[in-house]
């Protein structure tokens, strides 16, 4: 009866045992690349409308449409024959700026790019995108604690977000 | 991954400012696409570009699939004399790695 109970014991402490093994080695070993990539932000990314990604980024979406912003998409603007490749700028006069985030509203996953600035780093910031199909592209910056955004809507001849 | 690619970078003097030019070279797969084979392609694209200038970093860009193939950005840095070290790495979402650097002219 009792030699029962201590083989029992056993087996549980045996498996509790081999638990927590595998869990220290997955902490030290397995995990270790996720931690490194941590601090790609995956949920604004992964994001399926540009409310949720902004949530996700920035912690909220409600921003109003500012002039501060000068933002062009396309070459010429407002237009683009092959969406794989789509030439964007931003312009601003704004100081201080902390961040500046590029969505584009009918892609799968709207966020784009998101880029964490210093006071070392000045406008204007070019760069390429692909988009879907026709859509409105957005431009949010924030400088100095404050929220701005703007947005071109773009058409698109073939589509690249293949 | 681990293959040698041509990233390049320039770095320029204007107007006391440094103007960056950068263009990466990757195929920034989104993995929607398909190949010939009717096959998905597995995602394969650049999450994570920072950039120094002399050991002071400046600039991180996070990028997700709707990063064109072959990402080109370009800036400008406050300041900046002739001979400063500019620096890019970047991150893909496999962990292949890549490094470009200049000196401001």
């Amino acid at each position: 009866m009792t030699d029962d109970i201590m083989q029992q014991r056993r087996t549980i402490l045996k498996g509790a045992i081999s638990a927590s093994t595998l869990a220290l080695v997955a902490a030290s070993g397995l995990v270790l690349p996720r931690q490194l990539l941590a601090h790609w932000p995956k949920n604004a990314f992964n994001a399926e409308t540009v409310e949720d990604a902004l949530l996700a980024l920035l912690g909220e979406a409600d921003i109003a449409e500012d002039s501060a912003l000068n933002f062009k998409v396309g070459s010429p603007p407002s237009y683009a024959i092959n969406g794989a490749s789509v030439p964007i700028q931003v312009q601003s006069e704004l100081n201080n700026i902390e961040r500046i985030a590029i969505l584009v509203e009918k892609n799968p996953f709207p966020l784009a790019m998101s880029l964490e600035s210093t006071p070392a780093m000045l406008l204007p910031f070019k760069s390429m995108i692909k988009i879907r199909e026709d859509s409105p592209v957005i431009a949010i910056i924030r400088a100095e604690g404050k929220l701005y955004k703007t947005s071109r809507f773009v058409e698109v001849d073939i589509g690249g977000c293949g | 991954m681990g293959l040698p690619r041509k990233d390049r970078i320039r770095a320029k003097l204007k107007a006391d400012n440094t103007t960056v030019r950068v263009l990466l070279s990757h195929p920034m797969h989104t993995g929607r696409a398909k190949n010939e084979a009717e096959e998905l392609i597995p995602a394969e694209f650049i999450q994570d570009i920072r950039c120094w200038r002399n050991d002071e970093e400046v600039l991180t860009i996070k990028c997700g699939t709707a990063t064109a193939r072959n990402p080109y950005f370009s800036f400008q840095l406050v300041g900046g004399e002739q001979g400063d070290e500019i620096t890019i790495r970047w991150v893909d979402n496999l962990g292949a790695k890549g490094t470009a650097e200049t000196v401001v002219k």
